[in-house]
C-alpha cells in the first residue's frame, strides 16, 4: 500500500481518542493529510517517497500528542506532559492490580481462608486510589516545577504499530477486565478450596474428600491460574502481541496433564469417613463415572489442541509463502 | 563577570517569555481570523490555506480541534460532503456566528485603534 504510514499514524492517532469522536475525527484528519499529499505530489509530479511521507507525518506531531489536542486536559496536568502522564498512570495502574491478583492467588496457594485471599484482590481500589494520587502528585510537581519542559515530539512514523487486519471483533476493554476478575476470583476459590474441600463441595464435604492425587498436581493449578490471568491481561495490555499462541498452547497441554493425571489415579475422591462401606461404595461408583467422563474430556482436549496448532501452523506457512511471493 | 553571567541566565528566558506572550496574542486573533473566514463555507485544509495566504500559519493541531470547539458552542456549523471523490466536512459561520463576529470585529478595531494611540 503506498500511504500505508499514512493509515498507520491515523490508526494511532484514533486510539488514543475518545471513543465517541474517533471515527468522526479521523475521518476529517485523513481528508487533510491526504490533501496534503496530493498537493505535494501534483507539485512534485509522482507519487510521494517514503522519507516525504515522513517528513509530512513528523510536522504533525506524535499522534498520542495530536489526540490529546482533542482533550480538555490544560488543568494540573499540561497537554505537554499529559501523554506521558497517561500512560504512565494506566501501566501503573494495570501493575497494581496485577501485584493484587498475584498476592491473592499466592495466598490461596499457602492455604490461607478463601475470603482472607479474595480480600487482598478487593482492597484493589484503595491502592489505585493511591497510586493515582501518587502518579498525578509526580506529575503536577512536574509540570509546576518543571515549566521549561518542552517535552521532546520525536518521534518516528517508521516505528507506528502495524495496520490491523480488520476492525478488532474480540472482546471489548471491559469484558476483558470482567473477565480477569472472574477468572481470579474463581483462581483463589479453587485454590484455596482445594485445602478447604467445604468451600466446593458445600456439604458434600462430609460425604467425599478429594483424593491424594488433587494434592500431587496442586502446582499445575497454581501455574494454570496464573497462566489464564496473564493471557487476559496481556490481551487487555498488550493487544498487538503476536505470542498468544505460546500461552495458549502451554495451557492447552498443562490442561491435558491435569486430566492425565486424573486419569491415572485410582480415586479421584476419596469417602470422607473411610470406615463408612455405604461410602466407600459410593465413592467407587463414582470414581468409575469420572473416569470413563474424564477420558472422553481429554479425547476432546487432545483434538482441539491438534486441530488449533494445524490451524496455527497453516496461518503460519501461509504468511511465510505472501512473505516470500510478495503478495 | 557578574554581568556577562546574568545576561547568559536570562537570554533564553525571555526569549521563552515573548514566545508564551506570542502565542496568547495569536490565540483570541486566530478565532478572529478562523471565524471570518467561515463567512465562506470551507472545509479544514482550505480554510488552513486561506489562512496561510494571509501570513496566518495554523497547524492541523489546533485548528481542527479549534473547529470543534467553535461548533459545540454554537458558532459554526458543519456538514459531511462529497468533493473530489472523497468525504470532507465543509464549516460556515451559523446564525449566532455571524452575529459574534460582528462583536468581535468591532471589539478587535476598538482595541487596535486604542494600542494604535498607546504603541
Amino acid at each position: 500500500m503506498e500511504l500505508e504510514l499514512v493509515e498507520r499514524y491515523l490508526q494511532a492517532v484514533s486510539k488514543a481518542l475518545p471513543k465517541n469522536h474517533q471515527e468522526d475525527i479521523t475521518k476529517e484528519l485523513r481528508d487533510n493529510i491526504l490533501s496534503q499529499v496530493e498537493e505535494s505530489e501534483e507539485s512534485l509530479g509522482r507519487p510521494l517517497h517514503e522519507d516525504e511521507q515522513v517528513t509530512l507525518l513528523k510536522k504533525l506531531g506524535s499522534p498520542t500528542r495530536l489526540a490529546m489536542r482533542y482533550r480538555n486536559q490544560e488543568h494540573m496536568i499540561g497537554s505537554t506532559v499529559f501523554p506521558i502522564y497517561w500512560k504512565i498512570l494506566k501501566l501503573a495502574l494495570g501493575l497494581a492490580f496485577l501485584v493484587q491478583a498475584a498476592g491473592s492467588i499466592a495466598m490461596a496457594a499457602a492455604g490461607k481462608p478463601f475470603f482472607e485471599s479474595l480480600a487482598v484482590l478487593f482492597n484493589y481500589p484503595n491502592v489505585a486510589l493511591s497510586v493515582f494520587g501518587w502518579v498525578t502528585l509526580a506529575f503536577a510537581g512536574l509540570e509546576f516545577f518543571g515549566t521549561k519542559y518542552k517535552g521532546s515530539d520525536r518521534f518516528d512514523p517508521r516505528k507506528l504499530p502495524p495496520l490491523e487486519k480488520a476492525p478488532s471483533t474480540g472482546k471489548s476493554q471491559f469484558e476483558l477486565i470482567a473477565t480477569l476478575v472472574t477468572q481470579i476470583v474463581f483462581g483463589v476459590w479453587w485454590l484455596a478450596g482445594l485445602h478447604s474441600p467445604y468451600l466446593i463441595m458445600g456439604p458434600g464435604a462430609t460425604v467425599l474428600n478429594f483424593g491424594p492425587v488433587w494434592h500431587s498436581i496442586y502446582p499445575l493449578f497454581v501455574i494454570l491460574v496464573l497462566l489464564e490471568a496473564t493471557r487476559t491481561a496481556l490481551k487487555l495490555m498488550r493487544p498487538d502481541w503476536g505470542g498468544q499462541w505460546m500461552l495458549t498452547a502451554v495451557t492447552g497441554v498443562l490442561g491435558i496433564a491435569v486430566l492425565y493425571f486424573l486419569i491415572m489415579a485410582n480415586e479421584v475422591f476419596v469417602p470422607a469417613n473411610p470406615n463408612s462401606v455405604q461410602l466407600q461404595v459410593l465413592a467407587k461408583t463414582l470414581n468409575s463415572a469420572l473416569h470413563l467422563g474424564l477420558m472422553v474430556a481429554a479425547v476432546i482436549r487432545v483434538i482441539t489442541l491438534i486441530v488449533a496448532g494445524a490451524k496455527l501452523a497453516g496461518r503460519k506457512f501461509g504468511q511465510a509463502y505472501q512473505a516470500t511471493v510478495g503478495m | 563577570m557578574p554581568y556577562t553571567m546574568q545576561r547568559t541566565v536570562e537570554a533564553p528566558m525571555n526569549s521563552e517569555v515573548l514566545e508564551n506572550l506570542r502565542l496568547e496574542l495569536r490565540r483570541g486573533c486566530l478565532i478572529l481570523a478562523v471565524l471570518a473566514e467561515l463567512r465562506t463555507e470551507r472545509y479544514g485544509y482550505t480554510l488552513r490555506k486561506a489562512l496561510a495566504e494571509q501570513d496566518l500559519e495554523i497547524d492541523e493541531g489546533t485548528l481542527y480541534p479549534l473547529l470543534r470547539r467553535l461548533e459545540s458552542q454554537g458558532l459554526l456549523v458543519s456538514e459531511w460532503r462529497e468533493e473530489d471523490k472523497r468525504n470532507k466536512r465543509f464549516y460556515s459561520l451559523s446564525a449566532d456566528g455571524k452575529q459574534i463576529l460582528k462583536q468581535l470585529a468591532a471589539e478587535w478595531k476598538s482595541i487596535n485603534a486604542s494600542l494604535e494611540g498607546i504603541l
